[in-house]
């Protein structure tokens, strides 16, 4: 049951056909788990507490530093030197006080992956390597939890959305191939583009809306504005995903 | 028989074009045809024994040319795709 001051905070979206009050209340009851407070995981959080999902956990074990603030936005100067983690969760209860907020300043690992994404319905990738992205998605598809891939590079992302069982995973498309760790080119407005797009499809798939970024792989590319949709496949000897029964589509 | 390329990230190599027509068969053919037009574009595709970077995948026509990628047979009018394995957040 959403509250008068909900209603009136929301109202806005609350008038969008098919989200409603019904929508609203469905947000208000998920919880979702970000991988990652940096240049991903600033829109992504921002949006999803402006949003109103109910319980949010943000993981990031980085502190902030002067070379983030060009695109990891929900962190300013005044918090350089800070842990991302405690960064993050000021600035989101005070954007939004009524959502639930927790924020863990761990690195995330094989062995404490599972811990961390334990009790969460839904799994945001907003990591800034590949490596930790394949963790994150073998848990998610061990877990049956959706996943909601993003990556940027330069003036360039990638968004994909996987339920797992029903569409293509990350390892069925990548297979499990890294690039190398070093330090990468990256402006704001691209993660904050991908992000956002993250976030739509969170917010899609938590009010039952839509068509979601399944099987399909989106390329965005800022310095053309252009969006091309890649087809992606579920691979039958997927390390990750292949013993699952194949459900019906998503 | 006319292929399209769109080279991505790589149209720095090929005086801004973002798609490039080639002639080929198969990809490995369009992508040969592709740096014989623009030989500095060679070693952000290849490694130094010929085969395609591991961070490279080729989509035909809006899919996947993976497992047979070079070795993938296309036909006029096709579209290919250069994408590269991205990580950053």
């Amino acid at each position: 049951m959403l509250t008068r001051d909900e209603l009136e905070r929301y109202e806005r979206q609350i008038m969008i056909k098919g989200l409603g009050e019904e929508g609203q209340e469905k947000l208000k009851r998920a919880n979702v788990f970000i991988a990652g407070a940096g240049g991903l995981g600033s829109p992504v959080a921002m949006y999803l507490v402006a949003a109103g999902v109910g319980t949010i956990r943000v993981v990031d074990h980085d502190r902030v530093e002067l070379s983030n603030l060009n695109r990891q936005v929900l962190h300013w100067d005044e918090d350089i030197g800070k842990r991302k983690a405690d960064s993050a969760l000021e600035k989101l209860r005070k954007l939004n006080p009524r959502v639930e907020l927790e924020a863990v300043a761990e690195t995330i690992t094989e062995a404490n992956v599972a811990r961390l994404v334990a009790g969460f319905d839904l799994i945001v990738d907003a990591m800034d390597n590949l490596p930790t992205r394949y963790l994150l998605n073998k848990v998610a598809v061990e877990r049956n939890t959706p996943f909601f891939h993003g990556a940027v590079y330069g003036f360039e992302g990638r968004v994909m959305t996987i339920i797992p069982g029903k569409t293509a995973c990350l390892e069925c498309v990548y297979r499990g191939r890294i690039t190398p760790k070093e330090k990468f080119p990256v402006i704001g407005v691209t993660p904050a583009v991908i992000g956002c797009i993250q976030s739509t499809e969170v917010i899609k798939y938590i009010v039952g809306i839509g068509e979601l970024l399944t099987n399909r792989l989106l390329i965005y590319d800022g310095l053309n504005l252009k969006f091309t949709e890649l087809q992606v496949t579920k691979d039958q000897n997927c390390e990750h995903c292949s013993h699952l029964p194949v459900k019906s589509k998503q | 028989m006319s292929i399209k390329i769109n080279v991505s990230a790589l149209h720095q190599y090929t005086n801004g074009q973002q798609v490039v027509e080639v002639n080929g068969s198969t990809v490995g053919q369009c992508l040969d045809h592709l740096v014989k037009q623009f030989p500095s574009i060679a070693p952000c595709l290849f490694d130094k024994d010929g085969k395609l970077h591991s961070d490279i995948d080729i989509y035909a026509n809006g899919k996947s040319t993976y497992p047979e990628e070079l070795a993938k047979m296309v036909k006029d009018g096709d579209e290919l795709h250069i994408t590269f394995l991205i990580g950053g957040g």
